[in-house]
């Protein structure tokens, strides 16, 4: 088949910005990553990159590719192609990063919030005098298994729709992937030291959930789950005055005793009631539109027994 | 100027391991150049472990047994003192990366878990899952943040000086802004890897290994131990070169040729598909040549079944080969069998080492750990799971032999480091103004078919005859390259050109050396000389530059308690 391809490339020297467009012959069963190397090797040197493992371990050529962040090396063109049902791709530096040239994205600051989680172990629980192992359990083992899969490719960071919003207030998914893997390893002294810096300075609870941070993980890692995870243990340490505890809270609360929400009552229970006031205005507007019932008690729904049980046999377990 | 006591290049296993002993002294300057961020090091490739004898899975594994496999391993090249002290050394440097927060894989006791791998008697590969190398650079990386090591990331290696002997410092550049620096360092340890890409594509090595650290030690006058020994690992996928761990093999996977018999049974009837590295790459070798391989149109592999594993220890102990098979060959090893062919994986030799309790080489001050040393521990042919611990325990004692030689010598010349730069400087100019001449990609590929045709699992003088004068054919064109950006910023075109010359010089002295060595031995297999030759070849291979001139010498192997002897499995 002589079905050409375009590559159109985000290019940045430095001082402007603009889009490129590559021609290559298609191939069968060629990666993201072939393409820019052929690119490079055959049509423009200046084209600037990262790779290096090529084996979807090192973490090196993250991108995007029409918006969407992902290991060029492990990426099939046949299935991109196939999937915009085009055969012109975007290739952009991923999102969220300063730029260095083209592709080249600079790494420099996300390693400083790496290391506020303290990215390593405290204290000498079981393995007294610093000689010999710490024992662990095969369960303990996969407990962090999960997030000590990440490669710090920075997709996750790319595409995160809450930390676009708010930058350093709203940290990168991957340093709560770091923060739980210390915080949840069996052989940890000091797990709220790796806990702390997140909820405080991180944006613990500013999470929405998006889970696009799952979904564009190449390895699997699940830092939205972990954010999850954080949050719980945050509230078993006690760290439980902040917005989004009451927030969680008084969402178990409605759950269990109706079945369902009230967003009139809501906010109140979360924020209080000075903060409420606040939100008069925007309630107003809601109201205009039909979407907030503010004399709405909601009744119990059909079957509010078994959802009662299911919080009963969870408080049992969590006694255990 | 830039100025240290210690310097470390390389940001990998070795490197970081070196600069976490150094940085213990806290009398002295420490800082860590490496050409990529560290976590995107090779040593995150390596997956399926790494040796110690702590005889947890099997009570009867002993220290001993780990020196005697290393020694039969190596074709009985490798010192005996010096392994001697590596396998010593393997089970506390393990305990202190476990300390240190490395993830480990455990058995029901709660302690490491333990694999059998190639060539080992007892199953002594501690492990966490199919990622073991991924799992050891990120936690040496942490433990770099907890001490504050100083990184320069980014900044590539142009140059070590050395004026009459005597080392002075180095050059280096920002890869981000295209300055060129010196750095007057006591001391320095290079970590820079191997250099698999003479191969190019027919690698398990990542784009950059391209031994950058070898080469410039190698022109500062340091010989070059035993270069000819290039480890094929059996299993690369056929068709990118991919690794698929040793531990497929190690968990119980079967090697299968056309007629789906397990051929192994014909080449080592003891240890089948856990024979050595060198001996199961040229039995899949053997079998594609007679006709025995899978596929065609001049594309043979033989096949990997993993099937009879069943999805549950798949999924728990071979998850990341498992996941490569999907992506890179388009079936998953759960439901099928992988192609598979030996892919250039590993340099045995490299950067003489004179002295290994501190990895120091001939010119003071100047240490060297990880693959692109050769201790010798090595010698012919490396262990599966040796190259890990190989990081640890070498890249540890580099970082204290650094710190003796920084508190014992005195700072670089700064005349002749300024000088050098200006060199390197010009050189840049030069190369991004030039408009027209060969494309680097094109020699760089060139060399890759030459030395895989040539110089590859099979040899003969004269293939490789061949290709030493095709290297030296490349090495002129190479002076009429041109690299085609002509920025300053990030210019990796220029980052290529240099390495590209680096695996040119390399890969020379592999051929030169290869020729020389009239004999079998370990993973270098000759047709026209196929039996080792004790008499005349037990001993390492130097190849030393002066000038342009290549000069080829022998050192004599060290050997203690373990007499040379026929190598069966």
């Amino acid at each position: 088949m002589a079905m050409e391809i375009v590559y159109r490339v985000k290019r940045f020297d430095g001082e402007k910005s603009y889009y490129q467009e590559y021609s290559i012959p298609y191939e069968k069963d060629r990666t993201i990553l072939w393409g820019l190397i052929k690119i490079r090797d055959e049509i423009d040197p200046t084209l600037s990159f990262r790779s290096a493992c090529r084996s979807a371990i090192c973490g090196s050529c993250a991108i995007r590719v029409n918006s969407n962040a992902l290991l060029a090396c492990k990426t099939s063109l046949d299935k991109q192609l196939a999937l915009y049902q085009t055969n012109i791709l975007t290739l952009e530096p991923l999102a969220n990063f300063p730029v260095i040239r083209d592709l080249v994205v600079d790494w420099e600051n996300k390693f400083k919030h790496m290391t506020e989680v303290k990215p390593w172990l405290i204290g000498e629980k079981d393995c007294p005098g610093g000689t010999g192992y710490y024992r662990q359990s095969p369960d303990e083992f996969l407990e962090i298994s999960n997030p000590t899969d990440c490669i710090l490719c920075g997709c996750c960071v790319s595409e995160c729709t809450q930390h676009t919003n708010l930058r350093d207030e709203f940290y990168e998914p991957f340093i709560f992937t770091k923060s739980w893997r210390f915080t949840a390893d069996s052989r940890d002294n000091s797990p709220k030291a790796h806990l702390l810096p997140v909820l405080n300075e991180g944006g613990l609870w500013k999470c929405v959930r998006c889970q696009q941070c799952i979904t564009k993980c190449p390895k699997g890692v699940r830092p939205a789950d972990h954010i999850s995870r954080l949050r719980c243990s945050s509230m078993n340490y006690g760290f439980t005055d902040n917005l989004g505890t009451r927030h969680a809270q008084a969402f178990a609360e409605y759950i269990q005793k109706t079945g369902r929400l009230n967003e009139v009552t809501l906010p109140l229970k979360t924020e209080g009631i000075f903060r409420t006031l606040k939100r008069i205005p925007f309630a107003l507007r809601l109201l205009r539109k039909g979407k907030l019932r503010p004399l709405y008690f909601p009744s119990p729904i059909q079957g509010i027994e078994g959802i009662r049980k299911i919080y009963n046999r969870l408080r049992k377990e969590e006694k255990k | 100027m830039l100025t240290y006591d210690v310097v470390i290049v390389g940001g990998g296993g070795a490197g970081m391991r070196a600069a976490l002993e150094a940085a213990r002294d806290k009398s002295l300057q420490v800082a860590v150049f490496s050409k990529t961020y560290p976590t995107r090091s090779h040593t995150g490739a390596a997956q399926g472990g790494i040796n110690g004898a702590f005889a947890f899975k099997d009570p009867t594994d002993s220290i001993e047994k780990h020196f005697k496999d290393t020694v039969k391993g190596s074709d009985f090249l490798g010192d005996q003192n010096a392994i001697d002290f590596f396998v010593n050394e393997c089970p506390e440097c393990i305990l202190e990366l476990e300390r240190m927060g490395v993830p480990f894989s455990r058995d029901e006791f709660g302690r490491i878990a333990q694999r059998p791998f190639g060539g080992a008697s007892s199953p002594r590969t501690c492990y966490s899952a199919d990622k073991t190398g991924h799992v050891i650079l990120h936690t040496l990386y942490e433990q770099c943040l907890k001490h504050g090591v100083k990184f320069y990331n980014e900044w590539f290696l142009l140059e070590l000086v050395v004026d009459k002997g005597r080392f002075q410092g180095l050059i280096v550049q920002n890869m981000h802004d295209g300055c060129i620096h010196p750095v007057n360092t006591k001391s320095v340890v290079i970590a820079t890897g191997g250099f698999g890409r003479i191969y190019w594509n027919r690698t398990t090595n990542a784009l950059n290994m391209t031994g950058d650290g070898t080469a410039a030690c190698f022109n500062a006058g340091i010989p070059l131990k035993d270069p000819e020994f290039v480890q094929f690992h059996p299993t690369g996928l056929a068709g990118t070169g991919i690794l698929m761990s040793e531990a497929s093999r190690g968990e119980g996977g079967y090697l299968i040729n056309k007629n789906g018999e397990r051929f192994m049974s014909r080449y080592a009837p003891e240890k089948m598909e856990l024979g050595p590295r060198d001996l199961v790459s040229r039995a899949i070798e053997t079998e594609i040549r007679e006709g025995r391989g899978v596929g065609g149109n001049g594309n043979f592999y033989v096949l990997l079944d993993l099937r009879h594993l069943g999805k549950k220890k798949i999924l728990e102990r071979l998850p990341q080969i498992r996941e490569l098979a999907i992506d890179f060959e388009n079936l998953d090893p759960i439901e099928h069998p992988i192609p598979i062919r030996p892919s250039c994986h590993y340099m045995m030799g490299g950067i003489h080492v004179s002295d290994h309790t501190t990895c120091s080489t001939p010119v003071p001050g100047i240490h060297a750990a990880g693959e692109c040393a050769c201790v010798s521990i090595h010698g012919a042919n490396r262990l599966g799971g040796n190259s890990l611990a190989d990081v640890i325990v070498f890249g540890k004692a580099a970082g204290k032999g650094a710190c003796l030689s920084a508190k014992e010598l005195s700072s670089g010349a700064e005349p002749i480091l300024l000088k050098r730069t200006a060199y390197w400087e010009e050189k840049f100019r030069t190369m991004r103004e030039k408009g027209h001449g060969l494309k680097v990609a094109e020699v760089r590929d060139r060399l890759a078919a030459t030395m895989w045709n040539n110089v590859g699992i099979f040899r003969t003088e004269k293939e490789m005859e061949k290709a030493l004068s095709e290297v030296e054919e490349l090495l002129q064109e190479y002076n009429s390259c041109y690299i085609g950006d002509s920025s300053t910023k990030y210019n990796s075109a220029f980052i290529q050109y240099v390495e590209t010359g680096n695996l040119l010089n390399l890969a020379k002295a592999v051929a030169l050396a290869a020729i020389a060595r009239k004999e079998s031995r370990g993973c270098h297999a000759r047709d026209d000389y196929p039996t080792r030759d004790d008499a005349n070849f037990l001993k390492h291979s130097t190849v030393t530059k002066i000038g342009d001139e290549y000069k080829l010498s022998y050192i004599p192997v060290t050997i203690t308690k373990y007499q040379p002897e026929e190598r069966r499995y």
